[in-house]
């Protein structure tokens, strides 16, 4: 299995806080990878190293072997990595549709083009139609023209993903794709991006709530104040003293 | 699917009846100011309706679809005058060997060239016609440049520092005008060349039609290009930066396209404005009148709907007309009071956007939410989707 993301070193800080300290990730192709730690310990700021939401401090970021190190998020975008935020970011004033087509690409994007219905109106047709399919996929099918506004919790979490899914990226990072929705919607959630993953798909998915979902995960890593403390199938990381004493502890200790 | 489409078809009725109310209201308005002010006050009001729904327009492209704090509307439209007032003219005076260069713009000059290049267009409607298109192009192109260089300092600056940026832009384009002679005469007004002046005592008459002609061509081209692609990257956007960039927008670019073409509109509807009153006079070229109204009408009318731009920037000119007519017939009791009721429009302005976010936060005529491509073509791509199944 070739890797599709490498993170070496990478390292970010906020004004002396290290948020990140030189952490190694690989994620290989058409799995599941989890990044899993307590609140706070830099799993966002990782991923947000990773897709150009930030600049790393140091260390390098590839992707399919490729230095996407320091790259604008439309520039990732393009060469098949596209991410999920924690707090869903809907885009309000479009129909959920819209929502998935906005992340595919279309000649009437172009100024002198977009006046003119003939010239975008075919490949929209054809996107929209792809579109349906994707919503199908995560479950929204039926909710194709509601304003995006009117979407629940689970829901605007799947759009998420459906519109990583638009794009026709290879990898997707979903930054806590079922935190705040209930156990039975998350599960519902996370069979969905199995299946993707059956079709070929490659997931970074950073979750808090590891209970839920590790049996779905091939490989994990899990962080604690920025620095990796554990990594390997997760019978084997689940399992790990270190684990148990910073994630499983604390949250046996906060119930 | 059939409540839902109920429940649609309802709301459609509630906005249709909004929109009916006000231009009963805006009618009413209207044959009061004709029956005490005469045709005159009407088809000022019409002309202003026109250049400002233009104008207006062009900042709900920028503000209401692409969310940019645009509060420098005054810039585009500044250079839409400018540019009217200092170069068609001068193209004029050269094809009529006249002086042409800095002197053009000079007071002494300025009067005795403009009525004979006026004389040359008089005489010909073809002529006449043309000298309009090349204003119209030559602001379009002014606007486009400026927007252009307003978008650069939009690369790193964000909401409030952007809105402020261009706040400032805006009055520093006027003051280069008041204070630099050779581009519309400084502080004394360059005449306009007048393409209308071929009908005579009919001008206005005829600017009416000729300016909602313009105004309607606008109109359609920018609801054609926010039902688009490219108008879904504007709303992407506006609604969140950061998502959009993730799905694959380069932010900069689409806010610079979404710039240049509001600019280029608005510096239409300055051209037409200058067109208009004849001379441009840089120090009449303010904030309040071009940046602080255009937001009000857009407010009532609905932020991201242009048919509520129309009615805003209607019924808010009639308003505002009113007040500027009969302040001091009306409110001369102010005065007593050591109020002077030249303030009045800017307590009007203040009502407005006060009674409008209390009360209308969507406006008169909100923005429906619809997929961009035309409900026939969507339905058969989904009844196409749903028979698949
Ligand atoms: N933009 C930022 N500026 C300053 N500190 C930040 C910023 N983003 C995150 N942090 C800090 O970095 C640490 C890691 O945060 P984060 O990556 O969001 O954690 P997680 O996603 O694992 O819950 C936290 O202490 C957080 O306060
Ligand atoms: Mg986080």
């Amino acid at each position: 299995m070739k890797n599709m993301l490498v993170a070496e070193n990478v390292t970010k800080t906020f004004d002396g806080l290290v948020a990140v300290n030189r952490v190694n990730i690989v994620v290989k192709e058409n799995t599941f990878t989890m990044l899993i730690g307590p609140n706070g310990c830099g799993k966002t700021t990782l991923i947000n190293c990773c897709t150009g939401i930030l600049k790393p401090t140091s260390g390098r970021v590839l992707f399919e072997d490729i230095d996407i190190t320091g790259w604008k998020p439309h520039e990732i975008y393009r060469v098949g990595f596209v991410r999920s935020f924690q707090i869903p970011l809907p885009f309000i004033g479009l129909t959920v549709i819209d929502n998935v087509l906005g992340a595919m690409r279309n000649p009437g994007e172009a100024p002198f083009k977009a006046p003119l219905l003939k010239k975008w109106a075919h490949v929209e047709e054809e996107n929209m139609s792809r579109a349906m399919d994707i919503l199908a996929r995560v479950g929204l099918e039926k909710h194709w023209d509601l304003p995006s506004s009117a979407l629940g919790a689970a829901q605007l979490k799947m759009l998420e993903v459906a519109k990583g899914l638009s794009s026709g990226a290879k990898l997707i990072a979903l930054d806590e794709p079922i935190g705040g929705v209930d156990p039975a919607s998350a599960h519902e959630i996370l069979s969905h991006v199995s299946r993707l993953k059956e079709e070929g798909l490659t997931f970074l998915v950073v979750e808090h709530r590891i209970d839920i979902a590790a049996p779905f995960a091939d490989y994990i890593y899990a962080m604690e104040l920025g620095t990796l403390i554990s990594e390997g199938p997760p019978d084997k990381v689940l399992n790990d003293p270190k684990v148990i004493e910073v994630y499983l502890g604390k949250e046996v200790e906060a119930c | 699917m059939s409540t839902h489409g109920h429940f649609a078809e309802k709301f459609k009725d509630i906005l249709l009846g909004r929109a009916f109310h006000m231009s009963l209201i805006i009618f009413v308005l209207l044959a009061f100011l004709y029956f005490s002010g005469g045709t005159s006050i009407i088809l000022s009001i019409l002309i202003q309706v026109a250049v400002f729904s233009i104008i207006t327009m062009s900042l709900n492209l920028e503000a209401g679809y692409t969310g940019i704090p645009q509060f420098g509307r005054v810039a585009a439209v500044i250079a839409g005058a400018f540019a009217v007032g200092a170069i068609p003219g001068r193209i004029m005076a050269f094809f009529m060997s006249l002086p042409y260069g800095a002197e053009y713009a000079s007071d002494t000059v300025n009067v005795k060239l403009v009525p004979q290049i006026n004389a040359v267009l008089a005489g010909s409607w073809l002529l006449s016609l043309g000298f309009l298109l090349m204003c119209i192009v030559i602001a379009g192109a002014a606007g486009a440049l400026v927007g252009w260089l307003i978008s650069r300092p939009a690369i790193r600056l964000k909401e409030a520092y952007l809105g402020i940026s261009m706040l400032a832009i805006g009055d520093f384009l006027m003051w280069v005008g008041h204070n630099w002679n050779i581009i519309v005469g400084g502080s004394v007004p360059v005449y306009v060349p007048d393409p209308f002046r071929i009908f005579g005592a009919a001008r206005f008459n005829v600017i009416v039609p000729a300016f909602f002609l313009i105004a309607i061509i606008i109109f359609i081209y920018l609801n054609r290009l926010v039902k688009s692609p490219l108008g879904r990257n504007f709303r992407m956007l506006r609604d969140n930066e950061l998502s959009a960039s993730a799905a694959g927008l380069d932010i900069v670019k689409v806010r610079t396209q979404s710039l240049v073409i509001g600019a280029c509109i608005a510096a239409i509807g300055g051209g037409l404005y200058v067109i208009y009153t004849g001379s441009v006079a840089a120090i009449g070229m303010t904030r309040l009148t071009f940046t602080f109204w255009p937001w009000a009408y857009m407010m009532l009318g609905a932020i991201g709907s242009n048919v509520g731009v129309f009615l805003g920037v209607f019924l808010l000119t009639i308003l505002r007309t009113m007040i500027i007519i009969y302040r001091s017939q009306w409110f001369g009791f102010l005065q007593a009071a050591g109020i002077d009721p030249l303030w009045l429009e800017y307590t009007l302005l203040g009502a407005v956007i006060i009674i409008v976010i209390l009360f209308l936060p969507y406006g008169l005529v909100p923005e429906k939410v619809r997929p961009m491509l035309p409900a026939n073509r969507v339905k058969k791509v989904i009844s196409q989707k749903q028979m698949q199944t």
